[in-house]
């Protein structure tokens, strides 16, 4: 276990020195300090009255603060599972293919450390960026607007890091298509893929209803079949995060299911990376 | 004596694309003991980095056995004590030397300092931190492997192509710290196009062609030309009776019945030998009479 946590480490001092990971902590950052600065919000008697973004008016009635600051947080956290994980999917697409990269892979191999250990470090590795990000976002935006309104609040905190799992999901996939294709940009496209797919697998009985019945029809629900519902996971990370209504069941279900998913993907990944002659 | 590697009858064969095969070893067997520095030379094709390959566990063999320091390539207390530079290195560019260091050593399990760090990188010749591998031209990117390789002290050292990239003064000060790594008793095992590089630093040799080892033994011995003999008179000695014999220009060709009966028919004439020794040849000849053996 040392060991992957080793190359988890090595990973992280490796995104920490790259343009991408910079870029992703600078924008989020950027987009906390001018919402700092352009947003003023007035809490009175638990309600949002004369609230401003760049000096315009948000809002022309007298509002409840709680239902605002619900509506933020359910869109932040849409915002943070569907743009971060298009956004990682890019920037991390090269982690793995780096990683079996002729040159580096045999100086890993040589080292004592165990192939599947390299797998894992590196799977964990990009998850742990991942959360540092969604940490940071969440958590900042958490804070601002309890500064601002007083009502603080760690649902979009623990909606993020739910939705995180969408994203574990998505990376397993990529690292998975890497020890077969070694390609950046095939990961990338695999990742991107997933999400689409994994989208499209939430709504999959209502969009089978539209289709008619034959080969086509078969074949979309076999594809669509071990595909984990991304659409839905992004409503329930959203949902916790506005602290709507949500059934425990579905929740568990739904990342029982990911994880299944998702831990299939690695052991393959494994499988293939241990019979592998690099 | 105690043994670093062996391999016997190693063979691998890479599958193609559409079924087909290619042989890249073919019943390699070699024992190679531990202290010496090994020379495995050959041309491009022969199996050098498929056999180091194989070593690290990074290939696995399609048949034979092979043994590294006592175990086998996958057990990880066996590679926790190999040191290895890759002929082609694909460092992170993104980092500096002393990190990309920092990282090898803690996957090494070691905890040197930054103190320790930095004079590793001294000690092979890189005394900046402050750029980024990215940066780095191929010389640099060569002793920082190097450094690397050689962190902790390994017990072998398997280093492919190490002076590749680096000028010549380069290769003498790593030339100087493979036989400082040779003197604290590292196995070294070479592989090296540049083959004066690697007369100087190992002292046996291997030549692998098509998969097989075709020759294999101490320098002195794989250079010994067995059918060449250096021959030196006492002064004074007739020309035209030693060249009658067979001797010239202070050479003889001929298996050694024929040596010592020339030796008999001057020594009757009343010429004295001096001194005698087999001829030697360097190794570009040795390669090239191998190739030639093999392809005829």
């Amino acid at each position: 276990m040392k060991q992957v946590l080793r190359v988890a480490f090595d990973l992280l001092l490796e995104a920490r020195r790259r343009r991408w990971f910079l870029a992703l902590f600078v924008g989020i950052t950027l987009v906390l300090v001018v919402l700092g600065f352009s947003l003023e919000l007035e809490v009175v008697d638990g309600a949002l009255a004369g609230s401003k973004l760049f000096g315009s008016l948000l809002f022309d009635d007298i509002v409840s603060a709680d239902r605002v600051l619900s509506g933020v947080y359910l869109g932040a956290a849409y915002a943070a599972f569907y743009g971060g994980a298009f956004f990682l999917a890019v920037a991390c697409s090269d982690f793995a293919p780096e990683l079996l990269a002729p040159g580096r892979i045999e100086l890993l191999l040589s080292l004592p450390i165990a192939r599947w250990q390299l797998l894992f470090g590196t799977y964990l590795g990009v998850l742990v960026i991942t959360a540092l990000g969604i940490a940071y976002g969440a958590a900042g935006l958490s804070v601002l607007l309890g500064v601002k309104t007083g009502l603080w609040s760690a649902t979009l905190l623990l909606g993020s890091f739910v939705g995180l799992a969408g994203f574990a999901a998505i990376y397993a996939v990529m690292v998975c298509v890497t020890f077969f294709v070694r390609s950046a940009a095939v990961s990338g496209a695999a990742g991107v893929i997933t999400l689409v797919l994994g989208v499209l697998a939430s709504y999959r009985e209502s969009l089978m209803t539209l289709m008619e019945p034959g080969f086509g029809r078969t074949l979309f629900s076999w594809v669509m079949l071990p595909m984990p519902r991304l659409g839905t996971l992004a409503t329930v990370s959203a949902r916790i995060a506005a602290e709507q209504a949500l059934e425990p069941e579905v929740v568990t279900r739904m990342l029982m299911g990911t994880g299944v998913f998702t831990f299939a993907l690695l052991a393959v990944a494994a499988w293939r990376f241990e019979r592998m002659d690099l | 004596m105690t043994v670093a590697l062996t391999a016997t009858g190693l063979t691998k064969t890479y599958r193609t694309l559409f079924g087909g095969s290619r042989p890249a070893l073919r019943g390699l067997t070699l024992t190679v003991p531990r202290g010496v520095s090994f020379g495995l030379i050959g041309p491009n094709g022969a199996g050098k980095t498929t056999f180091i390959k194989v070593l690290l566990g990074v290939v696995r063999p399609t048949g034979g056995d092979v043994s590294v320091l006592g175990g086998q390539p996958d057990d990880l207390n066996v590679r926790a004590r190999i040191g290895y530079l890759p002929e082609r290195m694909h460092l992170p560019a993104a980092l500096r030397a002393l990190d990309f260091l920092r990282s090898i050593a803690t996957l090494k399990s070691l905890s040197p300092t930054d103190a320790e760090l930095r004079r590793s990188l001294e000690r092979v010749g890189l005394a900046t931190d402050s750029q980024r591998i990215g940066t780095f031209s191929k010389g640099m990117r060569q002793r920082l492997g190097l450094a690397a390789a050689m962190l902790g002290a390994p017990d072998l050292l398997i280093l492919d192509e190490p002076t590749d990239g680096i000028d010549p003064v380069g290769r003498v000060e790593v030339r100087k710290l493979l036989l400082e790594e040779k003197a604290r008793g590292a196995t070294l095992l070479l592989n090296s196009h540049l083959l004066s590089e690697t007369e100087r630093v190992c002292d046996r040799i291997g030549v692998l062609h098509d998969g097989t080892l075709k020759l294999e033994g101490s320098l002195d011995d794989v250079r010994r030309v067995t059918t060449r003999w250096q021959v030196k008179f006492a002064p004074g000695a007739d020309a035209s009776v030693l060249e009658a014999a067979g001797f010239v220009g202070g050479l003889f060709e001929g298996d050694v019945d024929e040596l010592n009966a020339a030796l008999d028919e001057v020594r009757a004439k009343g010429l004295k030998l001096v001194s005698l020794s087999p001829d030697s040849k360097d190794l570009e000849q040795v390669l090239t009479d191998v190739m030639g053996g093999s392809a005829s």
